[in-house]
C-alpha cells in the first residue's frame, strides 16, 4: 500500500512545478485581484465623499446597530467556515456540513439585513443609485460585496449538497479550503467596509 | 482510496494550520474588537483624528488576524503570501490615488478657500 502511495502523491495533478496546489494559488491570485477591484470602489467612495449636491447624507440614513448585526454575522460565519474545514480534516463529514450550512444561513442573513438596508434606503429615505454621488458609489461598493457573499452562500450550499448525497470526504479538502479562502475574504472585504463607509466620521 | 487520501491532507502540502482552539480565541478577539469600535463611536469628546487612526488600527489588526488565522496564510507558502500582500498593496495605493486626485481627506480637514 505504501509503494503506491509515494507515485499517488508525485503525481496528482493539482499540485504544479512549484509544489503547490493549482486551485489554491488560483484562488489566491483571483483574491489579490479582488482587492484591487474592491480598493478602486472604496477609494470612488472616499473620493466622492462629502461632495454629493443632494439627497441624504450617510449619518441621516445609516443604521449602525443593524450593520454591526451583520458585520458580526459575517465575522461568526467565518469561525464557522474554519470549523467546518477542521472537522473535513479529520474525515467528520457530517459535522462539517452542518458548520458549512451554519456559515451559509449567515451568510444568507447577511443579505436579507442588506436588501432591508437598500429597500429603507430607497422607500424610506429617499436614496437610490442615481440620487447623489453618495448613492451610486455606496450602493455599488456595498451592492458588489452583497453579490460576492450571494455568490459564497451558494457555493457552500453546493457544496453541502455534495455531502449529503455523501461525495464529499477528507479528500476534498483542499476543494473546501479555496471554498473557504473566498468566503473569509468576503468578510475582511466588510471589515474593510463597515469601518470605512459606516463607522468613520 | 488512502493514497488519495494522503495526497489531499493539508499536512502533505507543507500547509499545516491553527487549532480549533486558536479558532475560537481569534473568534473571540474579533468580537471583542468589534464591539469596542462600535463603542468608539458613541464615546463623546473623542478628537475627530484620533477616532478615525483608532477605528482604522483596530480593523487593520481584525483583517490580519483574519487573513493570518483563518485563510491560513500565516502557515502558508511564502508565494502565496506575496500573491495577495502585493495586489494588497496596489490596492491601498489605489485608494491613497484616488483621494488625493479628489482632495478627499479622513484625518486632515479640508482645506477653506
Amino acid at each position: 500500500m505504501a509503494d503506491h502511495a509515494i507515485p499517488h502523491a508525485v503525481h496528482d495533478p493539482n499540485i504544479g512545478t512549484t509544489g503547490l496546489d493549482n486551485r489554491k494559488m488560483g484562488m489566491w491570485i483571483f483574491l489579490g485581484s479582488d482587492c484591487m477591484f474592491f480598493g478602486s470602489l472604496i477609494g470612488t467612495y472616499l473620493a466622492y465623499k462629502g461632495k454629493s449636491l443632494s439627497g441624504p447624507t450617510p449619518y441621516e440614513v445609516f443604521n449602525i446597530p443593524l450593520t454591526s448585526y451583520s458585520a458580526a454575522l459575517l465575522l461568526a460565519s467565518s469561525l464557522t467556515m474554519v470549523l467546518a474545514l477542521a472537522a473535513l480534516e479529520h474525515n467528520r463529514v457530517r459535522t462539517a456540513a452542518l458548520w458549512l450550512l451554519a456559515t451559509a444561513l449567515m451568510g444568507l442573513h447577511f443579505v436579507l439585513n442588506q436588501v432591508y438596508e437598500f429597500y429603507t434606503f430607497a422607500t424610506h429615505e429617499g436614496l437610490r443609485l442615481g440620487t447623489s454621488l453618495f448613492g451610486s458609489s455606496f450602493f455599488v461598493l456595498t451592492g458588489f460585496h452583497g453579490a460576492h457573499v450571494t455568490g459564497g452562500v451558494i457555493w457552500l450550499l453546493l457544496i453541502v449538497s455534495l455531502a449529503m448525497r455523501g461525495k464529499l470526504d477528507r479528500r476534498d479538502y483542499t476543494k473546501v479550503e479555496v471554498a473557504g479562502l473566498y468566503w473569509h475574504f468576503v468578510d475582511i472585504v466588510w471589515i474593510a467596509i463597515f469601518t470605512i463607509i459606516y463607522l468613520i466620521p | 482510496m488512502e493514497p488519495h487520501a494522503a495526497a489531499a491532507a493539508p499536512a502533505a502540502h507543507g500547509a499545516a494550520h491553527a487549532s480549533v482552539r486558536t479558532y475560537v480565541n481569534v473568534a473571540i478577539v474579533l468580537a471583542i474588537v468589534t464591539a469596542v469600535e462600535v463603542t468608539t463611536l458613541y464615546v463623546p469628546g473623542i478628537p475627530k483624528s484620533l477616532l478615525v487612526t483608532s477605528l482604522l488600527l483596530m480593523s487593520a489588526l481584525k483583517f490580519f488576524l483574519v487573513v493570518g488565522f483563518f485563510m491560513h496564510l500565516r502557515y502558508d507558502a511564502n508565494v502565496m503570501r506575496t500573491l495577495f500582500v502585493g495586489p494588497l498593496l496596489i490596492a491601498i495605493l489605489i485608494i491613497l490615488a484616488l483621494m488625493a486626485l479628489f482632495s478627499a481627506y479622513i484625518l486632515l480637514p479640508r482645506p477653506t478657500l
